[in-house]
């Protein structure tokens, strides 16, 4: 029994001595210390240490969260010879010295919590974790940078990576920008080696414009099951164009975020990977009404082939990195602005389309309504972050820099121009980021501290925006030609889905939460399941390759295994009581619970891969015919009369 | 009741309340300390023998807690758990228990704010509903941890989710308050047969010294023992008056 100080963390506000004092008087303990930090390296050799010279059956542990140190302290036990499932901890920081003030109640509560786990322990029964052999393959979700910088970490070290993009093209967000913050290097020119690296990596399966249908399984053995959508075009595609050039269909172009069109035979953008064409099936005329046609009688390469259909592949990986980014809020909700409504209203992600060169203006920045150039152009930020109403308090990281980056490219282009930046507070966090804008400002861009409460607009499509400068307290009033809407990041379409379909646990802005916010930034609660990238929170480009390779790295560490240990902690059917009535297979989400015909009669049986350990067939079995294995009846009634008996004597 | 340090007993499934309450310790948001806390994995593994068992030791109250609706770790157990605590609130209740003492809540891993005002406003309720002593008998206790284990009702219990999404084995649609009425019916008559149980494994008893002993109508006890028989749990000793005994496994 080891009570840990913890520093002061505990023992200002618990009596540390009398807690281990008290522990020692309880049955079965044999030794009790304090110790000042017991998951340090000198706290874990006396457990060791004790272990050997006391022959101790059980360890208990009083400090922080099992959530925190419960693995460090299970691995000392087995270092000193003891099953790590003879362990038990007590809560006493999390749950008593750090939400306690009252020293006398936090000190009784940590006895009484002490008292529990003792008691529990001494019901513990040791437990053998079975071993599967590892997949040593990887599939990343996701095809923007995260996903390709995860993919090609991964597949850099040997390991085999399977990417899967919904789009026709990886690249995601990145590829749609101009240029990137603070170095202002052509965000394209960066990225597309590495994709172009990702398309012909002899370690990297690409599946493009495909959907995830379902993973299943755990920690070095995952299924997955992917739908190919079909592209109408084959790989011998020669990139001539000739198929665009006949298309007689034309849409709007996703890339450009609809302000310029494409047709439905078309390549996303030019250094798309893989490289070549594809069909919309939602616009092809053939396709969708029969007959045209053009394209397949014209394509030299005689590439077209209406017969593709959808394909569904299987295969196993042992690790899966989501990578899915993020969605852009989406400013219609805020009809203040007139997003959607005046044309020169336009969000963060437009602007970066109408600056890039192959652009709809070919880079020209001009006025969406009548191509006019610019004089006088305005930000604004936190549109859709730090916004109760919208749902979002959070902060969305990126806009502001994404701004001073913008209106720094205007100030290239319009020497002359007036460029207005309406913040709530300007966040620079990053490496050169504050000196980048600075220089922003000494180019004469006016950052003005207030959010405007609306929009409203001319005959002739000027903006009229009037704000509150809080550090003046004057109210401004001012016609602009064009306003930029820095909008935040959402979580992404499709998280809901697969937070459930992999178990994960989501943060209260919906993004996927990840393991520990500090410690285990790129990994979350379920084993053999990484994050990386805006899928996690929004971050920018450096921060999205730093947690990609942190995501890399930890699922090798997975992968360069032979096997996994299996978690023992499972339900276990006792065939002498059980009558199959088959409640327990029915409850069960996982399929862990088969009902088998045996000499006895239907006895209930359970797949050991499957079982996830829950316990809810153990609460319902209608006979009481199923233990759950580390959190056994037993064991819990334990807990219940250690917190329950009365404290005699004892202060 | 000012020196009444109500006994609270916690269940919090690993994932999310658990975390919620570590997050309330890391973000040093304090609390009423009368809480101790139990881990379980899942929130649908609280066991309702278990949380009969609690108040038979002497727990003022108890507070179930998973994850929220759609969001279970494990897919689905918080809503067993929900029937459970709803049915086990039932059961508590025909033993004298209030079943404002047994609480159901869902914390997200990030609620830790959450988790301290739930815990206050749970113990603010224990508090006012006074010590549960006064409402213990053990006699009933007894009883209601009979009923948990009953097949029974832990079968109805166990299929009621499936009964009211999927409709029963003849393809009927379940209809709620239908079920609902069942299951109170069921609830009721398990207790007088479980206080029957109780009494005559203590000592063979007549249908009239178990109608005073239990305080039942002995219409109510006689035809509750003949289903008993019938159901081989109880058995007729010869001689006057004749008494009853429970048939030993």
């Amino acid at each position: 029994m080891y009570v840990c100080h913890c520093g002061l963390n505990i023992a200002a506000v618990v009596d540390v001595g009398a807690v281990a004092a008290y522990a020692g008087t309880l049955p079965d303990v044999v030794v009790a210390r304090d110790l000042s930090y017991t998951c340090s390296d000198n706290g874990q050799r006396a457990i060791r240490e004790d272990i050997e010279k006391y022959n101790l059956s059980r360890v208990v542990v009083a400090s922080c969260s099992p959530r925190m140190h419960g693995d460090t302290f299970m691995k000392t036990c087995e270092a000193g010879g003891l099953n790590p499932y003879l362990f038990e901890m007590a809560n006493i920081r999390e749950q008593c010295s750090w939400v306690h003030t009252d020293l006398e109640g936090a000190t009784q509560k940590a006895k009484d919590l002490i008292k529990m786990a003792v008691e529990r322990a001494a019901l513990l029964q040791p437990l053998e974790r079975k071993k599967s052999a590892v997949t040593q393959s990887a599939l990343v979700v996701g095809g923007g940078v995260a996903g390709i910088f995860s993919a090609l970490y991964l597949a850099n070290a040997g390991i085999k990576t399977y990417i899967l993009e919904k789009n026709p093209s990886i690249g995601g967000h990145m590829a749609q920008l101009d240029k990137t913050f603070p170095t202002l290097d052509c965000s394209l020119c960066i990225l597309s080696p590495r994709m172009a690296d990702v398309g012909r990596h002899e370690n990297i399966e690409l599946i493009s414009y495909a959907d995830l249908e379902d993973i299943s399984g755990h920690a070095g053995n995952f299924h997955v099951k992917v739908k190919k959508n079909p592209r109408y075009i084959t790989e011998d595609c020669r990139l001539c164009g000739t198929c665009a050039e006949k298309c007689p269909v034309e849409v709007p172009d996703e890339f450009n975020r609809g302000m310029k069109m494409r047709k439905a035979a078309y390549i996303p953008f030019p250094q798309a990977v893989p490289n070549y064409y594809l069909i919309d099936p939602e616009t092809c005329l053939h396709l969708t009404k029969g007959g045209c046609r053009l394209c397949e009688k014209n394509c030299p390469s005689s590439a077209v082939d209406f017969d593709q259909k959808e394909e569904v592949v299987e295969f196993d990986v042992g690790a899966v990195i989501l990578a899915t980014g993020f969605k852009l809020y989406d400013a219609r909700s805020k009809k203040e602005f007139g997003y959607g409504v005046y044309p020169n209203v336009v969000t963060n992600f437009d602007f970066e389309r109408i600056v890039s060169a192959d652009g709809p203006t070919h880079g020209k920045v001009l006025r969406p309504s009548d191509g006019k150039k610019l004089e006088k152009i305005g930000f604004i930020q936190c549109v859709g972050s730090r916004d109760e109403k919208e749902g979002a308090v959070y902060c969305s990281r990126i806009c502001c820099m994404a701004t001073v980056k913008q209106a720094t490219m205007v100030r290239e282009k319009y020497p002359e121009a007036e460029i207005y930046v309406y913040y709530t507070d300007m966040r620079t966090p990053g490496k050169d980021f504050e000196e980048f804008y600075q220089r922003s400002r000494d180019q004469g861009i006016v950052f003005i501290r207030g959010k405007p409460g609306e929009i409203s607009e001319d005959k002739n499509h000027n903006l009229i925006i009037v704000s509150e400068d809080t550090d003046s307290g004057l109210l401004l009033r001012n016609t602009l030609d064009l306003v930029v809407l820095a909008c935040g990041l959402r979580p992404p379409e499709g998280v809901d889905e697969l937070a459930k379909m992999l178990h994960l646990s989501k943060s209260p802005d919906g993004f996927i939460m990840e393991a520990h916010p500090k410690l285990r930034p790129a990994e979350t609660a379920i084993p053999g399941v990484y994050v990386a990238g805006c899928v996690q929170f929004p971050k920018d480009i450096p921060d999205t390759v730093a947690q990609s390779g942190g995501a890399a790295a930890v699922a090798a560490e997975l992968l360069t295994k032979d096997e996994v240990e299996l978690e023992p902690v499972q339900a276990f059917i006792d065939e002498e009581l059980c009558i199959g009535c088959g409640l327990c297979e029915l409850l069960c989400e996982y399929g862990a619970v088969e009902i088998r015909e045996t000499d006895e009669g239907l006895k209930a049986h359970i797949v050991e891969v499957a079982c996830q350990g829950c316990g809810v067939c153990a609460a319902s079995c209608p006979k009481k015919a199923i233990i759950v294995h580390h959190f056994t009846e037993d064991q819990l009634l334990a807990q219940v009369e250690g917190a329950l008996e009365v404290k005699e004597g004892i202060a | 009741m000012k020196d009444f340090d109500p006994k609270i007993i916690g269940f919090l499934c690993n994932w999310c309340s658990y975390a919620g309450a570590d997050l309330a310790g890391i973000s040093r948001i304090k609390y009423a300390p009368h809480l101790r806390i139990i881990r379980v994995l899942c929130s649908g593994r609280v066991d309702p023998y278990i949380i009969v068992t609690a108040f038979e030791k002497g727990a003022d109250g108890v507070l179930v807690t998973g994850c929220h609706p759609g969001d279970c770790h494990y897919i689905s157990g918080n809503y067993e758990a929900e029937k459970k605590v709803e049915n086990t609130r039932k059961i508590l209740e025909k033993a004298g228990i209030n079943g404002k003492r047994l609480g159901l809540e869902w914390i997200s891993a990030a609620e830790g704010a959450r988790f301290a005002e739930v815990v206050n406003q749970f113990t603010e309720v224990i508090k006012n509903l006074g010590p549960s002593k006064a409402e213990v008998d053990l006699q009933k206790m007894k009883a209601a941890k009979e009923e948990a284990s009953d097949f029974r009702v832990r079968w109805l219990m166990g299929r009621e989710r499936d009964l009211l999404e999927e409709g029963n084995v003849f393809g009927e649609e379940v209809d709620r308050k239908e079920f609902e009425n069942l299951m109170d019916t069921v609830i009721e008559t398990q207790f007088v047969r479980s206080s029957i149980l109780t009494a005559l494994k203590e000592e063979p008893l007549s249908a009239a010294e178990l109608a005073e002993k239990l305080g039942v109508p002995s219409d109510v006890v006689v035809q509750n023992l003949v289903q008993l028989a019938r159901g081989q749990k109880v058995q007729m000793i010869e001689g006057r008056p004749i008494r009853y005994e429970v048939i030993p496994w």
